[in-house]
């Protein structure tokens, strides 16, 4: 993705340009960084619940819409495509029996941290499979 | 279009001409307010319309909005939809409910793009709907059909409080003219009552005006007019009273809260000031005088059973018991005592 040189051997701290635009698209990437360890939190949290899961499917709708208006703006059209597709998966898995909904969720979570990942200048390394970070409720 | 907006946005192509820019006017008569709760967006569009030269205002969610609407009244609005608090849709509803003087345009920029969507917007009160990603420049043409409807608005609106003010002035003297007698009287009265306050009414005419028109001219006349008003106002409160001209020499003035006694020096104020000072006409230094009849209603009995008619006729009676006594002079009396 054109945007990901950005962050491309990044040091850890945006970096700031003369250009407004430039210096919050920056600050933008450097958001995605903890957007993607908060989209782990809402998976693991989702993956951990124990009950009902509409509050965590709820968190993960809110917060991929949020990246997905973040995305429209600052043109990472690959992030909005991944987010919208969580926001609807998450949005209709709230809406009829969450466990016909576990896979769809658990494969656009997994997409949009890969491209966060990519975003963000290195390989994606979350383990989805059984014993991985989205172990229970992903079994599929 | 300033280059920077176009280093935003890579895949714009054509970039705005210099000259539709000009064309696009002065911006900075409009206000934008920008309301979306993520803040680097908000930043984003913020600094976009900036550069294009909006005046621009900002806030998280829909109640911030408000609260910023409440102190800067601004002519525009570009409201994201979901939002913590007040979501977009609920601010639209709220800005279409106020009463403010104005109207408010609102652009709706969400990621939300379904056809069903944009109906629901614009059903909400929103003018006008736009997803998130389309280009800047799409953005500012659309915030520009909002800025020209919205100065055209505004023009109206001013135009027509004139066209309102000017139908009730009388265009000579700058007093009110009958038609605001007609609709003003009535609430004056009704306030009276309703307060048990005393309301008093003079009613004047200049002596002889006839002869200044005849003798030096319209133009002395008119300044004859012009005069009496002027100094009746220096007589009366700004704030509570007011003149209204009749037509011809004839003049009424409406004084809330006032007795007959405070009613009577205020004519009698008026009378020795007129007489004192020579008006100052093109067909020179002419002096006047004014005869006036003035009547009150005080007491909870009278205010309950007289007529804005009555009252009015009140005050000619004894207006023409001033000319008769020989003019320049003051006749008063309770509406009561004048009743034929």
């Amino acid at each position: 993705m054109e945007k990901a040189k950005y962050w491309q051997g990044v040091s850890p701290t945006p970096v700031t340009s003369e250009d407004p635009f430039d210096e919050l698209r920056d600050l933008f990437f450097a958001r995605l960084r903890t957007d993607r360890v908060h989209l782990l939190a809402l998976g693991t949290a989702l993956a951990c619940c124990e009950g009902d899961p509409a509050y965590p499917l709820e968190k993960i709708k809110l917060f991929a819409h949020r990246l997905r208006g973040g995305a429209a703006i600052f043109e990472t059209p690959d992030i909005g495509d991944a987010a919208n597709i969580l926001e609807e998966a998450a949005a209709l898995a709230a809406i009829v029996h969450a466990d016909r909904s576990d896979a769809s969720v658990r494969t656009a979570l997994d997409s949009l941290l890969n491209k966060l990942a990519i975003a963000n200048g290195r390989p994606h390394r979350v383990d989805t499979g059984p014993e991985g970070l989205l172990p229970r409720r992903f079994k599929g | 279009m300033h280059p920077e907006l176009v280093r935003t946005s890579q895949n714009l192509t054509p970039v705005v001409s210099d000259a539709v820019v000009q064309k696009m006017g002065p911006l900075w008569q409009c206000r934008i307010l920008v309301v979306d709760d993520d803040e680097l967006i908000r930043a984003h569009l913020v600094a976009v319309l900036k550069l294009a030269g909006y005046d621009v205002y900002e806030a998280g969610s829909g109640e911030d909005a408000l609260r910023v609407l409440s102190t800067a009244p601004c002519q525009i609005i570009l409201t994201d939809w979901q939002m913590a608090d007040m979501d977009g849709l609920s601010l639209c509803r709220n800005v279409r409910l106020k009463d403010d003087e104005g109207y408010v345009y609102v652009l709706m920029l969400t990621v939300r793009g379904t056809k069903r969507d944009v109906l629901v917007g614009l059903s909400a009160g929103a003018d006008d709907y736009i997803v998130k990603g389309a280009p800047v420049e799409e953005i500012l043409a659309r915030l520009e059909v909002g800025r020209r409807i919205t100065q055209l608005e505004s023009s109206l609106r001013i135009s027509n409080q004139e066209n309102g003010r000017l139908s009730v002035t009388d265009p000579l003297t700058a007093a009110h003219n009958r038609r605001f007698l007609i609709r003003n009287l009535p609430r004056e009265l009704e306030r009276a009552r309703r307060y048990e306050h005393p309301l008093a009414v003079l009613s004047c005419d200049i002596d002889r005006f006839k002869r200044v028109n005849d003798r030096y001219g319209h133009e002395a006349g008119d300044e004859t007019l012009k005069t009496f008003v002027m100094r009746s106002a220096g007589c009366i409160r700004e704030s509570t009273d007011w003149i209204v001209r009749i037509g011809g020499d004839e003049f009424v003035l409406i004084l809330p809260e006032t007795t007959l006694d405070g009613a009577s020096s205020v004519a009698n104020k008026l009378c020795q000031l007129l007489a004192a000072q020579p008006i100052k006409t093109i067909g020179g230094p002419l002096f006047v005088t004014v005869s006036i009849g003035v009547t009150a209603v005080e007491t909870t009995d009278e205010l309950a059973s007289i007529s804005v008619v009555e009252l009015l006729r009140a005050a000619d009676r004894c207006l023409y018991i001033s000319k008769t006594l020989g003019r320049n002079r003051v006749t008063a009396a309770s509406a009561a005592c004048t009743s034929p």
